[in-house]
């Protein structure tokens, strides 16, 4: 079957152990209003504008005829004297996918693997299927932010080594108003991963004044409390750069955000310092 | 860095030891030059002549917070040729550059050890073949020993009557100690270069160091502490006078070094100096030496990490070397088993080996990229598939290399008696080393090896097999640089397989340089020697891709090349794994002349600590798959950039060029564009 991929990356290191490819599925269900990624957010396919280099030459304009709707023409793309504009979103199918991602087993196979990510791989639950079996030969980890339906979930969970599971925020109602969506699908599949036996860290976009506060920590503690293994956290400082991305796929980000203050790691130690935390930059 | 090494540095940076420097006076000149141009006198008297009095003229100066002595203070010695008589000479000779012995790797350790006397009972006792060279390798050995005498008396002077004592006495019967040892491989270093000979590396650094290393660590005289701090005051000596060697850019000096790898008899050579010299060059932080590690299927990831801590901090090395291809290949052009174990690297990446080769590996650069798109002009029409065409490029690729072998005759070196006598033979034969050695092989760079199998694979792939293009589009195309067609460029460039990406791609590239291999098989030179060729491009890249007009692959006309073994640099839809997959193939056991894979990682990738172990992953993961040559660069193209629009901010700004490190904002704008055109490897 096919699925649609916006970015293939080789030699991830941040994504999982060892040396990695990252393979980032395309459309989310959720608008974290933080995201960096943007790109990833539409299930659809697009056509995108690089605007470092852009001479304003006005060639993509000229060829252009759709300008109120693009109709995925392509014609923009290979007026661009520079390159610079290119589609987001491949439709592969699973098989050639796999065969893209299984060539450099040599090198994966020393202890890395292969991670999906996005977007949200739940947002395309058969194919993911399908690559994660198709891939059985390496170590298979998923990054999600958990918005999916359980017996998704559940399909996945079984054919992973490893997990990457968002927790952004613990109440409902602001996890509602950062995000577009509720956290109760999110935090019932979180309690399924937690006892489900396969590896896992929770990663926590950490925003001031967004998820740096007493309750939300508190609330996170409690929760993770309930997880048969100390849980791993991974805390992600809140990219200034986050809205880097955000031209390039005709949008603007006017969030003004800030990384967290040196007291709001100290805050999250003493709510969380019993389990296995990590800051990240 | 101890607070001494740090006001060294300091002192280096601050270019305050440039103020000892003073140019030679008309009157000067006008006493040297009749001397050195005297055509009656053979050129291995003028050389020595002109040895003599630059050694004279020049004046010791002792650098405070430096325990290594030996600054150059003449900016500029005038050549024993005027440009007129070398003109001349290039009429009926072959002249390679500057006509001077360059690029070697002279036998460090046995001449540390028994001395420039030991060298004169073998030159008195040896076969004595050149009665001249005999003559004036004895008058080269009192002239360098009078120069570091008047080095010991100046250090005497200052309060370093120990140390100029010791130096007098280890210049003539050997060094006992590592800081005699540096002291001594200063001076007869300065001498080299004031000699004439340029690029003169290092060698294998932690081999020929380890003996007084061991000595002093056995013998307490010292810790691996101050061990560390006197390393890291010889590799700064590099640094002083850099900048007045013969190079093409600033840089571009040569001064390689080597650590690692195996011994002659087969062992490992990794000992505790390997840690030590990755630790000072990271430290120190300096373009010079430019070091090299040797690394195998079993080198442990450990080294590999310390290593990468080195090229977290952007200098443009380690580059790495794999004992796995290098060796098997040095053997296949017939190097002796322990010679090539031995191996060393030249100024940037060729393989040389030290004491016994009087090899050129630089002698000239084939443009792959242009003999294969001068065939594809001259032969697509004829041809049904990419087998056809492969066979005229076969062709094509043996008559060029035939061609540029044949213009090595009647080679011109100028003698080179001082470099001679630190060789392995020359003092035992009698017989300076431009006359030749046991081995005297001839190398070949072949350039824009990526463009060449693009293309290739661009034609097979839309054309050939899809025939989604048709011969006389591409042609017209490319005979009018994609004028009338963006969608072909587009199409060429993003669309048609490209090595480092695709199978088919890879497999056209493996075939080009056993092509090359091919070529060089058989062809000898003057001396005896081979053919050897390779994967590096030097400044080539840059020169070919100037006059080179539009190539299949969707480059249009001008465009620049791929620096050394890299791939596209329009290379879309890959990564860093597949081009180095792709940029292994077996070809590499005939085609080791020296050339790297050159990999360009964002400079964030290094932002954690467990990522330094995953860039050791992957440069083991290189070796592993079997690729001969890797340099990995640190880059942060957006920082480039803004050195580019205020230089001023950015002056210590270091980056890798081809086969060593210049200061950015020192490099021609080309060069500039080129280092930031290249693929760079983010995390998303």
């Amino acid at each position: 079957m096919t699925g649609r991929i916006f970015a293939i990356e080789e030699f991830a290191v941040f994504d999982g152990p060892g040396i990695r490819v990252n393979v980032f599925f395309k459309g989310c269900p959720l608008r974290c209003r933080w995201c960096h990624n943007p790109e990833g957010l539409s299930g659809n396919r697009q056509v995108v504008h690089s605007p470092n280099g852009c001479m304003n030459c006005g060639a993509c304009r000229e060829v252009c005829t759709s300008p109120d709707a693009c109709v995925l023409c392509g014609k923009c793309i290979t007026a661009c004297p520079r390159g610079l504009v290119r589609f987001a979103g491949d439709d592969w199918e699973s098989e050639a996918l796999a065969k893209r991602i299984l060539r450099l087993k040599p090198i994966l196979q020393h202890g890395g693997g292969v991670t999906y990510s996005g977007g949200e791989v739940l947002m395309q639950p058969d194919f993911l299927c399908e690559m994660l079996d198709k891939t059985a030969e390496l170590h298979r980890a998923v990054e999600t932010c958990g918005h999916g339906r359980a017996e998704d979930f559940a399909r996945m969970l079984a054919r992973v080594e490893f997990v990457y599971f968002d927790l952004k925020v613990m109440d409902a109602e602001k996890h509602r108003y950062y995000t577009g969506v509720s956290n109760e699908r999110i935090l019932a599949n979180a309690e399924v991963l937690m006892h489900s036996g396969v590896e896992h860290i929770f990663r926590v976009p950490f925003i001031h004044d967004v998820n740096t506060d007493d309750d939300n920590l508190q609330h996170m503690a409690r929760f993770l409390a309930k997880s048969p293994v100390t849980p791993q956290i991974e805390f992600l400082a809140y990219n200034n750069m986050a809205g880097a991305k955000y031209p390039l796929a005709g949008l603007t980000y006017n969030e003004t955000f800030e990384q967290p203050y040196p007291e709001d790691i100290e805050r999250a130690k003493r709510w969380l310092g019993d389990y296995k935390i990590s800051f990240r930059k | 860095m101890t607070e001494r090494i740090a006001r060294l540095k300091a002192y280096l940076e601050n270019r305050e030891h440039r103020k000892n420097r003073r140019c030679l006076t008309e009157e000067e000149l006008a006493v040297i030059l009749p001397q050195i141009r005297d055509t009656s006198l053979s050129y291995m008297e003028r050389n020595t002549l002109r040895l003599r009095l630059f050694l004279e003229m020049e004046t010791p100066v002792l650098l405070p917070d430096t325990h290594v002595f030996g600054l150059r203070t003449i900016e500029h010695f005038p050549d024993i040729y005027s440009e007129e008589e070398l003109n001349e000479i290039k009429k009926t000779h072959y002249v390679h550059e500057k006509g001077k012995v360059t690029n070697l790797a002279w036998a460090v350790e046995a001449v540390l050890i028994e001395g420039l006397e030991g060298r004169r009972n073998r030159l008195l006792s040896g076969k004595r073949e050149d009665a001249e060279f005999v003559r004036l390798g004895g008058e080269t050995i009192d002239m360098v020993e009078a120069f570091a005498d008047r080095y010991a008396t100046a250090m005497k002077a200052a309060g370093f009557a120990e140390e100029g004592a010791a130096l007098s006495r280890a210049i003539r019967t050997g060094a006992h100690t590592m800081a005699e040892a540096f002291q001594v491989f200063r001076i007869l270093h300065f001498a080299i270069w004031a000699s004439d000979c340029y690029h003169n590396t290092v060698g294998r650094f932690d081999q020929w160091l380890y003996p007084f290393y061991r000595h002093d660590i056995d013998a307490g005289i010292e810790t691996r502490e101050s061990a560390l701090e006197k390393i890291e005051d010889f590799f700064l000596s590099f640094n002083w006078d850099s900048d007045l060697y013969y190079s093409l850019a600033w840089g571009d000096n040569g001064q390689s070094l080597v650590l690692g790898g195996l011994l002659p008899d087969g062992s490992c050579g990794v000992n505790e100096v390997t840690e030590l010299a990755l630790i000072a060059a990271r430290e120190v932080r300096q373009i010079d030496p430019k070091v090299n590690l040797r690394v195998d299927k079993n080198t442990p990831i450990a080294l590999y990490e310390l290593a990468t801590e080195l090229t977290k901090i952007g200098l443009g090395f380690p580059q790495y070397a794999n004992d796995d291809v290098v060796i098997p290949c040095l053997e296949y052009w017939g190097y002796a088993p322990e010679d090539a174990r031995n191996y060393a690297i030249a100024a940037c990446w060729e393989f040389i080996v030290p004491e016994v080769a009087m090899d050129i590996p630089n002698v000239n650069g084939l443009s792959m990229a242009e003999t294969v798109r001068e065939t594809i002009i001259g032969h697509l029409a004829e041809c049904d598939n990419i087998d056809a065409l492969m066979e005229y490029v076969r062709d094509a690729i043996h008559t060029r290399l035939t061609s540029m072998a044949s213009v090595f005759k009647n080679l011109h070196l100028e003698p080179a008696p001082l470099l001679s006598l630190l060789m392995r033979d020359c003092a035992d034969q009698g017989r300076d080393i431009s006359t030749g050695a046991k081995y005297n092989n001839i190398g070949f760079h072949g350039t824009g090896l990526s463009c060449a199998a693009d293309q290739l694979a661009a034609v097979d792939s839309m054309i050939f097999k899809t025939g989604r293009i048709t011969k006389e589009r591409l042609l017209h195309s490319m005979a009018t640089d994609f004028a009338a067609d963006g969608e072909l460029k587009h199409l060429l460039r993003n669309e048609a397989d490209k090595m480092g990406r695709d199978d088919a791609a890879n497999e056209i590239g493996n075939r080009l340089l056993h092509f090359f291999a091919d070529a060089a098989q058989g062809l000898t030179n003057e001396r005896g020697g081979i053919v050897r060729v390779g994967t590096g491009s030097a400044m080539y890249y840059v020169w070919h891709s100037r006059d080179l007009g539009a190539t299949a692959d969707g480059r249009a006309a001008g465009e620049y090349l791929p620096c050394n073994f890299s791939p596209s640099l329009f290379l879309t839809n890959s990564g860093p794994l597949s081009v180095l997959l792709g940029f292994s193939p077996d070809a590499l056991k005939r085609t080791s002349n020296g050339g790297p894979m050159t990999l360009e990682l964002h400079d964030t990738v290094f932002r954690e600590e467990a990522s330094v172990h995953k860039v050791a992953e992957l440069v083991r993961a290189y070796i592993l798959a079997g690729g001969h040559q890797l340099q990995l660069n640190a880059v942060n193209a957006e920082k480039l950039r803004a050195a580019q629009l205020e230089p001023e901010k950015y002056q210590e700004l270091i980056v890798r060029v081809w086969g060593w490190s210049g200061h950015f904002v020192e490099l021609d704008k080309c060069y500039q564009d080129q280092v930031l055109s290249r693929v760079e490897y983010k995390q998303i």
